[in-house]
């Protein structure tokens, strides 16, 4: 599932990731597109509580992907 | 070497584009320093303390509006530790700098101010505004130097929202803030048990949010593990790494600003932000044709904030805020951060717009922000900043649940 949530600011990355993860399907993952570089310390808090790992890789100018999955 | 050869020269040893401008961005910023230098050193020295302001916010993402929001939203306490943090060490540097300044306190500092229900109902909108608008006063300078169009527009609102408290200043000074009292904890218990009671009072606060924190069900954060054995120039591009390129921890921004703001008090006075934003407020007013300095609140003798003695190009105030803003362009270039980027969704505009209403209006019924009302005046042992924390707490709280509503 892919989250493209460039524009928005804090707290909506954030929300929703968590309102993403709520719908994820067993065994996938989630990857969110954000170009708001504080999203980068909330969401790995949000995720971790709810069980997953993640991987953030920058992919552009001030644009990041952070890939959401259960280990 | 012209300003084309130098950017082809940093290119070609393999900067990438946004480190290239970010190292031009720091020369100019050098050259306006030199340039104000020439003429008035303490103008250059307020253009400095900014850019370090703004370099520290951008890199520890020092956001207010996040500290008390996210606290509800998340029970995630990663800036407000910060600030505290940033408060504690204040705490000691103003007690210095006062102590030094008046040690019979017979000079009540400028961070005591009267404190009545204008404070807190000043803090209540602020907080209110600023998570509307998803960053505070300081939040919205760095933010403007991040490349985000909607805090521009925050600043825009806060003009508003100024100039309109502006108007009922009279109404405001008169009734009720002339009649309240500056409350000033050295004075009612003495230096020692004043600077211990604060000090205890943010303990207590740090504890109460680590609890809260442990509650929500703990704190996650990437951590980079440098290998233990490196050369030299390795380790040189881990440490460039860790400055300039990853995030700071909340803790390390809050008790670096904390102490930026005690050299600035020992320099000149306590960080502020909003007083001077007011009067580019009222130059916009003016230059419009609008006779601004009469109005009570620009009249240039207290309870008057002073307008044309303080232009905007050439006063130690608006030196530090410009500096802010070029501090975090700065950093967020070096950084590869910087985006010009416009709000995601209509609704943001006006959110911006409001929430920066909200807060310059908040902001000078309170005489003060974030900063000068709370981060400033918490240190200074004024009961006005702990009366403004409340109200900041309380509107965040009511901002959180407009922003749950406006997704």
């Amino acid at each position: 599932m892919r989250l493209d949530v460039r524009g928005e600011i804090c707290p909506y990355p954030m929300l929703k990731t968590v309102e993403a993860l709520q719908k994820l399907a067993e065994g996938e993952a989630l990857e969110v597109i954000t170009d708001h570089a504080p999203a980068l310390e909330t969401i790995p808090t949000q995720a971790g509580r709810r069980g997953y790992a993640y991987d953030i890789e920058k992919t552009g100018q001030a644009e990041w992907r952070i890939t959401i999955y259960k280990e | 070497m012209s300003k084309a050869g130098t950017v082809l020269a940093l290119r070609v040893i393999g900067l990438s584009r946004q480190t290239t401008l970010g190292l031009l961005a720091l020369l100019a910023a050098a050259a306006i320093a030199y340039f104000y230098g020439g003429f008035s050193f303490p103008l250059a020295v307020l253009w400095i303390f900014g850019l370090g302001f703004g370099f520290v916010l951008q890199r520890s993402r020092f956001c207010f509006a996040s500290a008390f929001r996210d606290l509800y939203l998340l029970q995630d306490g990663r800036v407000i530790k910060g600030i505290i943090a940033g408060m504690a060490v204040a705490t000691i540097g103003f007690a210095l700098v006062m102590y030094k300044a008046s040690p019979d306190m017979s000079k009540i500092p400028g961070g005591v101010t009267p404190l009545g229900v204008h404070t807190l109902l000043g803090g209540l909108l602020f907080g209110l505004g600023m998570v509307l608008a998803g960053g505070c006063a300081s939040g919205s300078l760095y933010r403007m130097g991040e490349g985000y169009v909607g805090s521009w527009l925050a600043l825009g609102g806060m003009f508003l929202g100024m100039f309109a408290l502006a108007l009922n200043w009279d109404w405001w000074w008169t009734t009720v803030i002339n009649v309240a009292p500056k409350l000033w904890l050295p004075k009612s218990l003495g230096w020692g048990a004043a600077i211990l009671l604060n000090l205890l009072a943010l303990t207590l606060a740090y504890l109460a949010v680590l609890w809260w924190e442990s509650r929500g069900g703990g704190v996650y954060q990437q951590t980079v593990a440098e290998p233990p054995f490196l050369a030299f120039g390795q380790r040189v591009a881990a440490l460039y790494r860790a400055v300039f390129t990853r995030a700071w921890p909340a803790v390390v921004g809050g008790v670096i600003l904390g102490t930026l703001n005690t050299f600035e008090y020992l320099f000149a006075k306590p960080w502020g932000i909003t007083t001077e934003v007011s009067r580019w407020a009222g130059w916009i007013a003016y230059s419009m044709g609008y006779q601004a300095q009469n109005l009570l609140y620009f009249s240039e003798k207290s309870p008057g904030f002073g307008l044309l003695k303080h232009v905007p190009w050439l006063s130690d105030g608006s030196l530090l805020n410009w500096g802010t803003i070029f501090g975090a362009f700065v950093a967020a270039l070096l950084a590869g951060e910087f985006k010009l980027r416009l709000p995601g969704k209509p609704v943001r505009y006006g959110q911006s717009l409001i929430g920066g209403i909200l807060m310059g209006y908040g902001s000078r019924l309170a005489i003060g922000c974030n900063i000068g009302a709370f981060f400033s005046a918490i240190p200074a042992l004024a009961l006005n900043g702990w009366a403004f924390a409340l109200g900041l707490a309380l509107g965040s709280y009511l901002g959180v649940l407009a922003i749950k509503r406006l997704a």
